[in-house]
């Protein structure tokens, strides 16, 4: 028994979910769902369809260079059952999720504050653009002020999180 | 308002559903990129044996977009033709693979021994 992976939106497909399509050199293709099913046979690029998770990875909305990610392999050589070895894998999967939880969540921050930065200048532009080409006066928006304090993110200077820093993302493992 | 289309307007689609079968199938993206398109392939592919099955006799055939022509002036004319250069364009980008759906889905491909993969997984809970 092993929880295949969807070939088009990449969740997991549970023993006795979902189906499966076997091409005639002998890949096999799985599906979660009709839905992704019938986007296959309509030969839609997963990459391009917005919803999968092929196409948020390719385009930069999650994760993908991180090591609380590598812990999930395909494993061809079963491990012999261990108590204590079920006992602390569990326990190490909990820690590894809270650990990922946390730096999802600041990655999202920093995507989230680059894109409002780009859609702030977007709008001067607009409205610079607008005023030019008009001779009509605008009045400046007076309470602005307010608003950008809620768009101030506390970032910290350097954070072991944000990829690129500096640092090594990995996880010490000793 | 109720619905406003009918039921039972399928009628026309009936070529549509055909190409849609699983014995009409032809190469996939991937397949034609990752195999055909090698040059050692393509050579054998372009040379086929006179098969009567095949339309044309298998004697001209389009790799990139998988189809047997009947003359040498209709692959020619395909060639010029927008399905051809739109094909061309889809192949240029990396075929989507499954590998990749897995890869993206956070699977990875398991390269160390099984005994030190176990050890370091365990130890994990000391970070």
């Amino acid at each position: 028994m092993r929880i295949e992976k969807c070939y088009f939106c990449s969740t997991n497909v549970y023993p006795g979910h979902g189906t499966a399509f076997v091409r005639n050199d002998a890949k096999v293709f799985r599906f979660c769902t009709s839905k992704c099913h019938k986007n296959f046979k309509m030969k839609r690029n997963p990459r391009k369809v917005r919803w999968t998770k092929a196409f948020r990875k390719a385009a930069g909305k999650e994760m993908t260079i991180d090591s609380t990610i590598e812990f999930e392999k395909r494993r061809n050589v079963p491990v012999r059952y261990d108590r204590e070895l079920v006992q602390t894998t569990i326990k190490a999967m909990k820690r590894v999720g809270e650990i990922k939880a946390r730096r999802e969540r600041v990655f999202f921050k920093h995507r989230m504050a680059a894109s409002r930065e780009k859609q702030k200048a977007h709008r001067k532009k607009a409205l610079e653009a607008v005023k030019s080409k008009s001779s009509v006066k605008l009045l400046e928006p007076v309470s602005t002020t307010t608003e950008k304090e809620k768009i101030k993110v506390p970032v910290k200077a350097k954070s072991a999180l944000i990829q690129g820093e500096g640092r090594s993302m990995g996880m010490e493992i000793d | 308002m109720g619905r406003l289309r009918r039921s039972r307007t399928h009628k026309a689609q009936r070529d549509v559903h055909r190409a849609s079968r699983t014995r009409a199938k032809t190469r996939d993206l991937d397949q034609i990129q990752l195999i055909d398109l090698d040059p050692k392939n393509r050579a054998k592919l372009e040379a086929q044996p006179i098969n009567y099955e095949k339309p044309g006799l298998a004697q001209h055939y389009c790799v990139e977009c998988a189809k047997y022509y009947e003359t040498d002036a209709a692959l020619q004319s395909h060639w010029r033709s927008k399905v051809h250069k739109r094909r061309l364009k889809q192949l240029r980008e990396p075929a989507y693979t499954i590998e990749e759906s897995e890869r993206a889905a956070g699977l990875g491909r398991e390269d160390r021994r099984p005994t030190a993969v176990a050890s370091s997984e365990i130890m994990v809970d000391a970070v």
